[in-house]
């Protein structure tokens, strides 16, 4: 005989299962028929063991693979990579001395040659 | 580059040289008017400060005069031999080439997710309704921090997908880092999948855009390989406040004039506006990378108004970049409140600015440099107001207590007199206001001739009320952004940077807290200011009240122009009325059926809203958010560890006890998440389970 304080543990886990199986998005019946079966091989129980039976379940029943597309893979809301590179174009933001710059290199190439850099 | 590339390129030129002589001869007139009104005909330095303020002020809106007088006769004519929809005549819905395919790309961080796929339902149905969906995919590229949203955009797009049946045509991916933001989002896709397109036309959060103007787009640019970037000049829509409602009509009313305008003098080298635009894909990627600008500070970093620069880098690649001026189904919404628009002017006021470093980059376009300049002075131009008016207040006030100068260094003959010749004072002053009103004047002109009884815009009358209404509280409103521009530019220059605050875009009104809290400081200045001048000089007071009266008011203002309830009060009595809400095109009709649906059925007590809590309790949630998850790769002990400790605070105190940055971790970590949903459903005490959305149904 169950006291007063396992029945109302058992409700809580009844509730709680029941709560799982409505959340689940499965058509009715089944998540019903899962929510007895885990009830009555538990027992009298915790939520925790409910729960788990519950879990053991699904997993029994192919449930647990989370959300699959329709052929029955895993789930990808992106299209397979093709990649490319996308490099950052050079902005030149002081052009007027950029300029300057090569024209001495060039004055100074002209006059002393190339090599006289080295 | 093919002769019709020199043809417009040649007609460009003589076009742009036309607008530099049409600006500059009235500039210089208005300056030489305005030497002669001043007490020392332009002498003093106070008065060659304030004559150069006024030279640049002037030129600036006289380029809105005649790009708007350009873009009335232009529409006058029948026939624009560079406008890019000729390409379409004689073109049917359909997209010949299966190799022409579109992605079309909506960036979002952190928005309202039901309104994100409200907008993506439209656009896709109007699509599929012209048979050419086939070409086109769609992605969701998310950029959100807030970890309730981001569960929100999984269920969101896992729904819409199944409603459609469009997996493998509609794909949502988070980015876990911002960098670059909305530019690198975009550049983000471009590196993973931009080479399976040829287009990709860029959304904003809120824009919707009809499926034949889409298919016409992708016609445009496969009928014109030299076009990089079509832009499309998109309607202000679906907003109900008053200050968005007048501003959709003014969108609506003179937006085409002005697009024309632009069309005509920018052709090739048009402007990219960041969004309800076709990109050409191969050169984007190849050309448009945006470097991070060297430097801390404001003017350093991620490029803040991108598209400006990808438009100049696109037009250097040698790409043209065209408005396609006349091609509706195109919407936007506006800013519902002043306060937005001000948040979101704060972002573009600083992105502006530091095109000023970008400026004299090498090979950009004249055209693009042009519009370099031109975005940095849309905000620029607040501070020269504000310091032309602060100018001539000194002025005023300086007059009544400084000594005029009668007798100069040089010798005169006679002594300099101080002459006031107010008639020459009007006679600028009225000259200005035709070159801000004349064209609302053109626009009424081009409504009644193409609508002779205006039924769209509610009538004639209406109409030409609504014109006047909508330049009053334009009157109104400009001396407060004024005010608050100055301040961003100069917060920008002294180093305040700007963050990336979410904007907002339904129409919850603005509380008088929130309006005080931003205005109070301009409405004592105003005070002040007015005070000052009347006191010292009550003539010239006059003269400044309209600016004086409008800062005073600042507060009333912000909050009255933000009311829905105003806003729709002006709808009933027949004013702000614009073509779209008279008769309301079938994808925004479709848009507010969407958004009328209710939200799917749950057993548990949770709203959509409470994504993180959705993801950890209920089991489908969760499920779908740990599917998406990419591959993840346990960490080192210590990262493990504090996960760990994160999932025991978490059923120790409840779910409010974290942080959303915490949030964010457990859902970016699937084997924690699940822990935790285990746990959570084991959780024995009622209070403790009540906290995770587990109420106890009642059964008995």
């Amino acid at each position: 005989m169950t006291s007063i304080r396992d029945t109302d543990r058992w409700r809580i886990s009844r509730d709680r299962v029941l709560l799982y199986v409505r959340a689940l998005n499965l058509p009715p019946y089944k998540g019903l028929d899962l929510a007895v079966e885990s009830l009555k091989r538990t027992g009298p129980s915790s939520a925790a063991e409910s729960m788990e039976s519950l879990r053991a379940l699904l997993k029994e029943h192919g449930l647990d693979r989370g959300v699959l597309d329709s052929e029955g893979k895993h789930l990808a809301s992106v299209p397979p990579l093709n990649r490319s590179v996308m490099v950052p174009e050079e902005l030149d933001r002081v052009p007027w001395r950029t300029s300057f710059v090569q024209f001495l290199r060039r004055w100074k190439n002209d006059l002393f040659g190339k090599g006289c850099a080295r | 580059m093919t002769a019709f590339e020199l043809d417009w390129s040649r007609s460009a030129g003589r076009r742009r040289l036309l607008l530099i002589f049409l600006v500059l001869a009235p500039t210089f007139i208005a300056c030489g008017t305005m030497a002669s009104i001043l007490p020392s005909r332009g002498g003093s330095p106070l008065e060659i400060v304030l004559l150069a303020v006024f030279a640049v002020l002037f030129a600036w809106i006289s380029v809105g005069f005649w790009t708007a007088l350009m873009g009335f006769f232009l529409l006058l004519q029948r026939r624009n031999r560079y406008s890019v929809s000729n390409v379409c005549e004689g073109l049917g819905f359909s997209i010949e080439n299966p190799h022409a395919r579109t992605a079309v790309l909506i960036p979002i961080y952190n928005e309202d997710v039901k309104r994100v796929f409200a907008g993506l339902k439209t656009v896709y149905d109007s699509l599929a309704a012209t048979g050419s969906l086939d070409r086109f995919d769609f992605f969701v590229l998310s950029d959100t921090t807030d970890p309730d949203v981001w569960v929100q955009e999984e269920e969101g797009w896992h729904r819409f997908c199944t409603e459609q049946d469009a997996f493998g045509r509609v794909f949502y991916r988070k980015r876990r880092s911002n960098a670059k933001r909305k530019s690198g989002n975009v550049a983000d896709f471009c590196r993973r999948w931009g080479k399976n397109y040829r287009y990709m036309i860029v959304f904003d959060a809120d824009s919707i855009m009809a499926g034949r103007t889409m298919v016409r787009m992708v016609q445009m640019m496969e009928a014109r390989p030299d076009i990089g970037i079509l832009q499309t000049p998109p309607a202000g829509v679906n907003r109900e406040t008053l200050l968005a409602r007048a501003q959709q009509f003014a969108n609506r009313v003179y937006g085409p004039m002005f697009a024309a305008g632009l069309h005509f003098w920018q052709l090739g080298d048009a402007q990219y506006w960041g969004h309800n635009a076709i990109i050409r894909v191969e050169p984007f990627i190849r050309h448009c990378e945006l470097p991070r600008l060297p430097g801390k500070g404001p003017l350093g970093g991620d490029i803040l108004s991108h598209d400006f620069v990808e438009s100049a880098l696109m037009r250097r690649a040698g790409y043209g970049v065209w408005l396609a001026y006349d091609l509706d189904g195109s919407y936007e919404e506006t800013p519902p409140t002043l306060l937005d628009e001000l948040k979101r002017d704060r972002r573009w006021c600083q992105g502006n600015l530091q095109h000023l470093r970008l400026i004299f980059s090498r090979g950009f376009f004249p055209a693009h440099r042009a519009l370099f300049l031109n975005g940095i002075l849309s905000y620029g131009s607040a501070l020269l107001w504000l310091a032309f008016l602060l100018i001539s207040s000194a002025q005023a006030v300086a007059e009544v207590y400084l000594e005029p100068v009668y007798f100069l260094d040089t010798k005169t003959l006679f002594p300099q007199w101080p002459v006031w010749r107010p008639h020459w004072a009007l006679a600028l002053l009225g000259s200005t206001a035709v070159l801000l009103f004349l064209p609302k004047f053109f626009s009424y002109a081009l409504a009644l001739l193409r609508d002779p009884a205006a039924r769209l815009y509610g009538g004639r009358l209406r109409l030409a009320c609504g014109i006047l209404l909508e330049v009053a509280l334009s009157t109104l409103l400009a001396p407060v952004r004024m005010l608050h521009h100055s301040v961003f530019i100069l917060s920008t220059i002294l180093g305040k940077n700007v963050g990336w605050p979410t904007q907002s875009r339904d129409d919850r009104g603005t509380p008088w807290a929130d309006a005080v809290d931003v205005h109070w400081w301009g409405t004592i200045l105003g005070i002040l200011w007015g005070a000052l001048v009347y006191l010292t000089n009550p003539s010239f007071f006059w003269w400044i009240s309209p600016i004086i009266l409008s800062l005073v008011l600042s507060i009333p203002l912000s909050v009255l122009t933000s009311r829905a309830s105003l806003g729709k009060a002006f709808r009933r009595a027949g004013f702000f009325t614009t073509p779209e809400e008279t008769e309301p095109p079938l994808e925004l009709r479709e848009l507010a059926k969407t958004l009328q649906e209710e939200a799917p059925y749950s057993p548990l007590p949770l709203s959509p809203r409470q994504g993180f809590l959705r993801a950890v309790t209920d089991p489908c949630v969760h499920a779908l958010h740990t599917s998406l998850l990419l591959r993840y790769k346990k960490g080192a002990p210590a990262r493990e560890e504090a996960r760990q400790a994160l999932v025991e605070k978490a059923l120790r105190s409840g779910p409010d006890s974290l942080s959303s940055k915490e949030k964010m971790t457990l859902l970016n970590d699937p084997f924690h998440l699940a822990e935790l949903h285990r746990r959570v459903w084991e959780l024995e005490d009622d209070k403790q389970a009540a906290r995770w959305g587990l109420s106890q149904p009642s059964v008995d």
